[in-house]
């Protein structure tokens, strides 16, 4: 009863009927966007089919070896340790290992790299004509020994990596998807649309597109819902009636916890079904899963919302909705921009907004299907104890012991009155 | 005592600022009233029978229930806040139903309660309002409602009649008095008519300490023969109030009619010894305690 009693408050709220119309807008300006057209199976003689990651030594390990002495002069080096961005800077301890492991695979000296001078980072640049031309990087010239194998390569990559601080583009995880990538030819394109069909049946890359977009939505509106209810008791002058009621603090927290997340998810369901019929109008006569999208939609973007709707309870419990705002604004705002990997298969431990913004790929994807699990198990578990972390600090606040921001703890009481 | 509720030597700090000086109190069944100014620790006091304020040290035990069982207090306690309001967008029964729901009332007993409330606070007719279109009166009404809601043995209301106008006043105090017939009610308030109109036995609060405990005959008894009334010129009027603690002045055309407190007859011309209301009676107390009277606050 009190179950359907919070959802009606939800429903009702301005708040949710915002984010009920963004879900949808959301929906209709991207992922119905994407789904107008059909994906047609590859024709061969086209000039471009895109490009694809390979292993292929001959293209790795020169390009690996430039990045990694642009970095060494640049004297700063990107990595990303638990998904998200950091800059290294090395100790000279540090330095001097890294730069023995580059003298090894590019025949530039310790020395040398260090009294180069002139040093200037390649990259596109636009000339005076609006054309974009590449400019190569000014370094030393390389030369890589003809001694050199591919898999002790691969050990020196390892090892720059630990020097880093792990995470960097030198990384098992990194290095193909950095230095190895090569034009599709018509049978990697076709290959690719064969598993399309065959193996995720269709519907399974678009549940997985679907998610990508609605996934990053979700993963900061739920907290302007979860602080608009937070917050109603105060805003009400209820508080202090809900207190002195008879009802548990957990019972409370977490039923209005279930109720957000019901609620929320309704736009987020209407969304999936429409989806789903979308993509089976698209391509009638397959041979589709139709529950691939209802699958994903649990597993991707259920965490989510339970993630944003908990620091939104939370801080506003602790706080002030604004923090929660605040801070899970941050919170997405570096996971978006920050992760590495383009927006395929930018799947960290850590990752907040997880991407694979690409109805093909299922193999890079399914690369990152350990992170995957982890990632959403993590969230899901850390949202749980989160509201029970809320439910706690209600009870605290409502017996007395704490007052709104600073904390004002009583601890003496809080320990007499806990041995009660 | 299963009928009292029973406050021994209990103290509250917020920080350093200690609210309440080892208070003790008993509480006997019917309408007891709380009096004192504002900040005297009134509310303290009730948030804390309440549960929603920790003491520090002593012991409080209601119906002999000790206040750590918190459930249980809360199950037997009904607790009208100062500053309140409900959901403004949910009707006055939907707001009664939910708080039902946070008591643990199954729906066939909340349908019976509300009903019977409603018609006892005479919101009946105006069940599906919404709260936010409530006047003053009938929010105070809703709230007492929702107190009584699961049938509380105790009923806590702090300064229930501020801000309502003398008819609702009156209308409000007798709705507590009907309920009091039943349970104990504790009424916390700084306006010495409402406890003059509800209340037998009372306790007066100031800085924290309970200065006094008894019933108003015992109070009035005490400014017995310290209350005086005399006829004075406008001109003395600021002298006699620097000597004397007023309590009440009748401005006439050339005199003013002076109600004054001392311990001693004053030797002023026309002086008559007065019948001292509880008004005189409170402001005696707070000046034998040596509370400071002189201000405006008092």
């Amino acid at each position: 009863m009190l179950f359907l009693k919070e959802c009606k408050k939800v429903l009702f709220s301005l708040t949710f009927f915002v984010y009920f119309i963004t879900v949808l807008a959301i929906y209709l300006t991207q992922f119905q966007y994407d789904g107008r057209e059909a994906l047609e199976r590859p024709v061969p003689g086209y000039n471009d089919y895109g490009m694809v990651a390979k292993e292929i030594p001959e293209i790795m390990m020169p390009a690996a070896v430039e990045s990694l002495v642009c970095e060494y002069l640049s004297g700063s080096f990107t990595a990303y340790p638990y998904g998200f961005v950091k800059y290294v800077k090395l100790t000279e301890n540090k330095k001097m290992q890294l730069a023995k492991i580059i003298s090894e695979v590019s025949g530039i000296t310790a020395q040398e790299l260090d009294s180069f001078e002139g040093f200037e980072q390649g990259g596109y640049y636009m000339d005076e004509n609006g054309y974009l031309f590449y400019q190569e990087p000014v370094i030393p010239k390389i030369t890589m020994p003809e001694n050199l194998t591919y898999e002790h390569f691969r050990e020196l990559m390892k090892e720059a990596d630990r020097i880093i601080g792990g995470g960097s583009k030198y990384s098992d995880e990194f290095i193909v998807g950095n230095f190895s990538l090569v034009p599709k030819t018509y049978e990697d394109a076709l290959a690719e649309y064969e598993q399309f069909i065959n193996e995720d049946k269709i519907t399974t890359a678009y549940a997985r597109l679907y998610c990508d977009y609605l996934g990053i939505d979700l993963a900061i509106l739920p907290v302007f819902v979860a602080v608009a209810l937070a917050n109603l008791d105060k805003r009400s002058r209820m508080e202090q009636l809900a207190y002195a009621r008879k009802i548990s603090s957990t019972k409370l927290i977490f039923t209005r916890f279930f109720a957000l997340i019901s609620v929320m998810m309704i736009p987020v369901v209407l969304t999936t079904v429409l989806a789903g019929n979308l993509v089976n109008n698209l391509y009638p006569g397959y041979a589709v899963d139709s529950f691939a999208i209802y699958r994903y939609m649990i597993g991707w973007l259920v965490p989510n919302i339970m993630v944003a709707s908990a620091v939104g309870m939370l801080l506003t419990e602790i706080s002030s909705g604004l923090l929660a705002i605040f801070a899970q604004g941050a919170w997405w705002l570096t996971s978006i921009f920050a992760a590495t990997g383009g927006l395929t298969g930018r799947i960290g431990r850590f990752t907040l907004v997880m991407r694979h913004n690409n109805l093909m790929k299922r193999d890079v994807f399914y690369a990152q299907w350990e992170n995957v699990v982890f990632n959403r198990t993590f969230y899901t578990v850390i949202s749980i104890a989160g509201v029970a972390l809320t439910a706690l600090i209600y009870e605290q606040k409502r017996r007395g012991r704490i007052n709104g921001l600073p904390f004002q703890i009583d601890l003496q009481n809080f320990k007499r009155q806990s041995k009660a | 005592m299963d009928n009292c509720i029973e406050i021994r030597n209990i103290d509250k700090f917020y920080g350093r600022k200690q609210a309440l000086k080892n208070v003790s109190l008993t509480i006997h069944q019917g309408m007891f009233g709380l009096l004192g100014r504002n900040g005297a620790g009134k509310t303290t006091l009730m948030k804390t029978l309440a549960t929603l304020h920790c003491k520090k040290g002593g012991s409080i035990t209601v119906c002999g229930t000790p206040i750590e069982h918190v459930k249980e207090i809360r199950s037997m306690t009904g607790y009208l806040p100062q500053d309140f309001s409900m959901y403004p967008s949910m009707t006055v029964q939907e707001s009664l139903d939910y708080l039902g729901v946070l008591s643990g009332m199954d729906r066939q007993l909340r349908e019976e309660r509300i009903k019977l409330l409603l018609g006892r606070v005479n919101l009946t007719e105006h069940k599906h309002k919404k709260v936010r279109a409530l006047s003053g009166g009938m929010k105070r009404r809703l709230g007492i409602a929702q107190a009584l809601l699961h049938d509380p043995k105790v009923l806590i209301v702090d300064e229930p009649t501020a801000g309502l106008d003398p008819e609702e006043r009156i209308r409000f105090r007798n709705l507590l008095c009907e309920v009091a017939e039943e349970r104990i009610v504790i009424l916390s308030t700084h306006i010495v008519g409402d406890i003059e109109a509800t209340c037998e036995d009372i306790a007066i609060m100031n800085s924290g300490e309970i200065l006094w405990q008894g019933t108003v005959p015992e109070l009035l008894q005490g400014a017995e023969g310290k209350v005086f009334t005399f006829n004075a010129p406008k001109k003395y009027l600021p002298q006699i109030k620097k000597q004397y603690l007023v309590t009440g002045m009748l401005v006439q055309s050339e005199y003013t009619t002076v109600r004054i407190i001392s311990d001693h007859t004053p030797d002023l011309q026309g002086i008559v010894l007065a019948e001292p209301n509880v008004e005189d009676a409170y402001m005696y107390c707070l000046y034998s305690h040596g509370c400071d009277v002189s201000g405006g606050d008092a």
